[in-house]
């Protein structure tokens, strides 16, 4: 999203609503429930991780490649990048503004989105062909 | 004409360091870090898929000293950021929020992310 001028007019009217209240409320609400979903994340990798933490291919294809574990660990991994890509923006939104905001924003957007294309790429691998 | 310099707004250092800033800070810096630490976990899903020698080295990787103090490190940050995430889901419910409670909340959150922390590497890893 482009970030729009605020002159100090915009900030006095009180008709223009300063700030996104749609967005913001979406970001907000976003937020939390990918924080909800990331809890069960959180209980399913440990479980995953317990079982498989240095073992060898043959277990991790057993384990993750079974449907009832990978899909559902492919899709909260997904919810986990949508989380840490609204988490990064709020810290981006305090420390940088104009082109160097949207050039951190665009980098940020890169790599949640290689996160969840590898991470879920590799989770489908496991799953439908071993 | 001497130029007067702009005032400055003060930053942290002027105000008395209080436990509910240390976390608030906290859970932005554990943020950032689980951020990072999702590419371990890629990492390692990559390892797996792609065949048993990328595996092994991973596995050679996570399992040095090393890469277990890290891995030590990334549980407890992932568990102080999702009790920090359940803080504020109490503090949405306006319940908390008194002097003394938000206190009380902040100590419990760093307090209960290392003894978590510390249960589950020993029954998962020092025991088990």
């Amino acid at each position: 999203m482009r970030e729009q001028i605020i002159t100090q007019k915009t900030i006095a009217d009180p008709r223009s609503h300063y700030g996104d209240a749609k967005a913001s409320t979406r970001h907000f609400i976003t937020q939390r429930l990918t924080g909800v979903s990331n809890i069960a994340f959180l209980l399913l990798l440990l479980f995953v991780v317990v079982r498989l933490a240095g073992e060898d291919r043959g277990d991790m294809v057993e384990t993750i490649g079974s449907a009832w574990i990978g899909l559902p660990l492919a899709l909260l991994l997904g919810i986990v990048t949508i989380h840490m890509r609204n988490g990064m923006r709020d810290i981006l939104e305090d420390y940088f503004h104009g082109r160097t905001y949207r050039l951190y924003m665009m980098l940020n957007t890169l790599f949640c989105l290689i996160i969840a294309v590898a991470g879920i790429g590799a989770i489908l691998k496991l799953v439908f062909w071993g | 004409m001497t130029v007067r310099s702009r005032p400055l707004s003060p930053h942290l250092q002027v105000y008395r360091w209080t436990i509910t800033m240390t976390m608030s800070i906290v859970h932005r810096a554990t943020g950032i870090a689980n951020y990072a630490g999702s590419a371990l976990l890629v990492l390692w899903l990559v390892a797996a898929a792609w065949g048993p020698e990328p595996l092994d080295a991973v596995n050679g990787l996570f399992g040095s000293w090393f890469g277990q103090l890290v891995l030590f490190g990334y549980t407890w940050s992932l568990t102080h950021h999702m009790l920090g995430g359940i803080r504020h889901y109490v503090w949405d419910f306006i319940l908390g929020m008194e002097a003394g409670q938000r206190e009380m909340l902040a100590w419990a959150n760093v307090i209960a992310s290392v003894v978590l922390t510390l249960l589950i590497w020993t029954i998962f890893v020092w025991v088990g």
